[in-house]
């Protein structure tokens, strides 16, 4: 068996929050871990176990106070915002539990949106969505408006979204907390199916069952990862 | 990397999503681009309405004044007048030692009478000129005649009407050879000037020397003299000059062209038309402090969609320009808006006022509307582009 392609280095990653001037939270101590090309990861904690804080940094939403990600062998955490902006919109796809649609567009819009951030060509934008909306099963429901939609036809549509700019990483925070069990189940199989196309993907829940089904599991408690 | 296009369309996406909010938002820029629009046409009328009664006057006119008038420089018209000495033999100096120049001269006086005819008063004001007076103003007749300086020279009691006058003394009669009261004094009707604009229309004219006399007066309100060439009115008026100052003190009279009375008045009206263009400028100002409201409003109210476009890789400058075209879309429609409704309004009041919107009224008020949705829009834009995507992300 060939090794793994390291994806993201995380290094002695610490983020500290300074609430007041006397009061300061340590969100994330000293956390390291590895993310090989084609993972399927789960981060699981309470909340306020620092698996928000740990996915704003793996995202690129956010910088640590001390320690290193390490992105395709580069550094995030000395870029800047601009930079972060870009390394984002080609390296992350985020998949949101309420989705984050926008209102009265249509899936194919929605799909598009961060095509527009990148070098992409626009006469490339709509083919690219198509084929994205029919990976996820859409390919009835293209110009629908997002409100026309139902809870899992959104969540596929964001997911066909997170997929467009072919990322390195799937991020999904709780992409199943606002869906019944039985959609929740289609969205898991789904994922399922894009990991083993190939696809690296990190879940962040606090549902311990929902977290079985990655291949590898993070815990965090207080901040730290536990053995 | 956004392409223009792109943002300009999710810009008026966001604008069409909310169509009462962006309409309202627009109303106070239209309101504001509207009072511009239509206070300078009308401020510019009034400019070009003056104009055009100086040029109905008669070209290359020289105009003599008693005193220093306001307009070449004096304080006190009132003193100007009482201490008028302006008279006949005046207007023999100028025609001895200005012959070279002058081609008609005349004398001229104006007060104001009621003229009466049967039981019909009108109010009107009393000009008295010399036969070529007449001449020298362009006056035309519709019905009858102008008086000759053989009635000038016997005082003849012979009046011109104004159209306006003879319209509501002698509503359905031909006023011609009857007789009107001029204060006290009977005058016989000989003729019915053309109109030639409100202030000719409202008056009467009567020979000079029967003006004197009926008023009991001496001095001339003023002397107007036509040069024989027009490129010499320079050195006609300072040959005029040099006669006047054989009698007269140099501070006893004025002589202005009729391009200088023109300027002096022209200046003042467009510093009015200025005045009124601010005024209405405030209104526009204030519709912008609304697009800045609204558009702050709106960035609140999208926080979380801000919040998705930087996760999906937006930059704060993207997200910074989105809003900031928005606002300019708002402000520039509602400026193009303005200016149609502003042109259409000052067309409608046409039939009272002579209203003419200037070309470069449009483009101050549009310009100026692009420059309000750029200041007002900017501080909600820059607000936006600098939110924190996680926080926007977590906003409900």
């Amino acid at each position: 068996m060939k090794a793994k392609k390291e994806l993201l280095v995380v290094e002695n990653l610490t983020k500290k929050y300074q609430l007041t001037k006397d009061l300061e939270i340590t969100a994330l101590n000293d956390v390291s871990f590895k993310i090989y090309k084609g993972d399927y990861l789960s981060i699981t904690g309470k909340s306020g176990s620092g698996k928000s804080t740990l996915m704003h940094l793996i995202g690129l939403l956010d910088t640590p106070t001390s320690g290193t990600v390490k992105l395709n062998g580069i550094d995030i955490t000395n870029l800047n915002n601009k930079e972060l902006a870009y390394t984002r919109n080609k390296e992350i796809g985020f998949v949101f539990q309420s989705f984050n649609l926008l209102k009265r567009t249509t899936a194919l819009e929605n799909v598009i949106l961060p095509l527009k951030y990148s070098s992409t060509p626009q006469k490339e934008w709509k083919e690219k969505a198509l084929e994205m909306l029919k990976i996820v099963g859409l390919e009835d429901r293209v110009n629908n408006k997002s409100n026309e939609l139902s809870g899992g036809q959104k969540q596929r549509v964001a997911i066909a979204r997170a997929l467009i700019n072919d990322p390195s990483i799937i991020l999904a925070d709780e992409p199943t907390g606002n869906l019944d069990s039985k959609t929740g189940k289609e969205i898991e199989a789904l994922f399922e199916k894009l990991n083993k196309q190939g696809k690296t993907i990190v879940l962040v829940t606090h549902d311990k069952e929902l977290a079985k089904i990655a291949s590898r599991q993070i815990k965090l408690k207080d901040g730290e990862i536990q053995k | 990397m956004m392409h223009i296009t792109e943002t300009i369309k999710t810009s008026l996406d966001a604008i069409f999503v909310n169509k009462v909010r962006s309409a309202l938002t627009m109303l106070g820029v239209i309101i504001g681009v509207l009072s511009v629009i239509l206070l300078i046409s009308i401020g510019h009328g009034i400019q070009n309405y003056v104009k055009d009664q100086f040029e109905a006057l008669g070209s290359n006119l020289v105009f003599v004044m008693p005193g220093k008038t306001p307009l070449s420089g004096g304080r006190d018209p009132a003193e100007a007048f009482s201490r008028n000495k302006l008279e006949g033999k005046h207007v023999k100096l100028i025609k001895t030692q200005a012959s070279d120049f002058v081609d008609q001269i005349s004398g001229g006086l104006q007060v104001g009478e009621t003229i009466k005819y049967k039981t019909k008063s009108y109010y009107a004001s009393v000009l008295g000129l010399d036969a070529s007076g007449l001449n020298i103003q362009n006056y035309k007749y519709s019905q009858g005649r102008g008086f000759t300086e053989r009635e000038v020279k016997s005082k003849a009691k012979v009046v011109i009407l104004g159209p306006k006058v003879a319209e509501e003394l002698f509503p359905n009669t031909n006023p011609i050879g009857l007789n009107v009261k001029v204060g006290t004094n009977t005058y016989k009707i000989i003729g019915i000037a053309e109109s030639k604009g409100r202030n000719y229309d409202e008056a009467i004219l009567i020979p000079l020397t029967s003006a004197l006399d009926s008023f009991g007066l001496k001095n001339y309100s003023y002397i107007i003299l036509s040069v024989k060439n027009d490129d010499e009115i320079n050195l006609a008026v300072k040959q005029v000059k040099r006669a006047l100052l054989r009698d007269l003190k140099a501070d006893e009279f004025s002589v202005m062209t009729q391009n200088e009375v023109l300027d002096s008045i022209q200046s003042i009206l467009q510093m009015l038309t200025l005045a009124l263009g601010a005024i209405a400028a405030i209104s526009l100002l204030v519709g912008g402090i609304g697009i800045m409201n609204i558009m702050l409003v709106s960035v609140t109210e999208r926080t979380r969609e801000i919040g998705l476009r930087k996760a999906l890789g937006a930059t704060p400058t993207n997200i910074t320009i989105q809003f900031l075209i928005e606002s300019l879309v708002l402000s520039t429609t509602g400026g193009i808006i303005g200016i149609i409704l502003g042109w259409l309004a000052s067309l409608s009041l046409r039939g009272f006022l002579r209203t003419e919107v200037p070309w470069w009224s449009v483009l101050l008020a549009f310009s100026f509307s692009v420059f309000v949705g750029a200041i007002f829009g900017t501080y909600p834009a820059v607000k936006a582009g600098k939110k924190d995507p996680i926080e926007s992300l977590r906003y409900e």
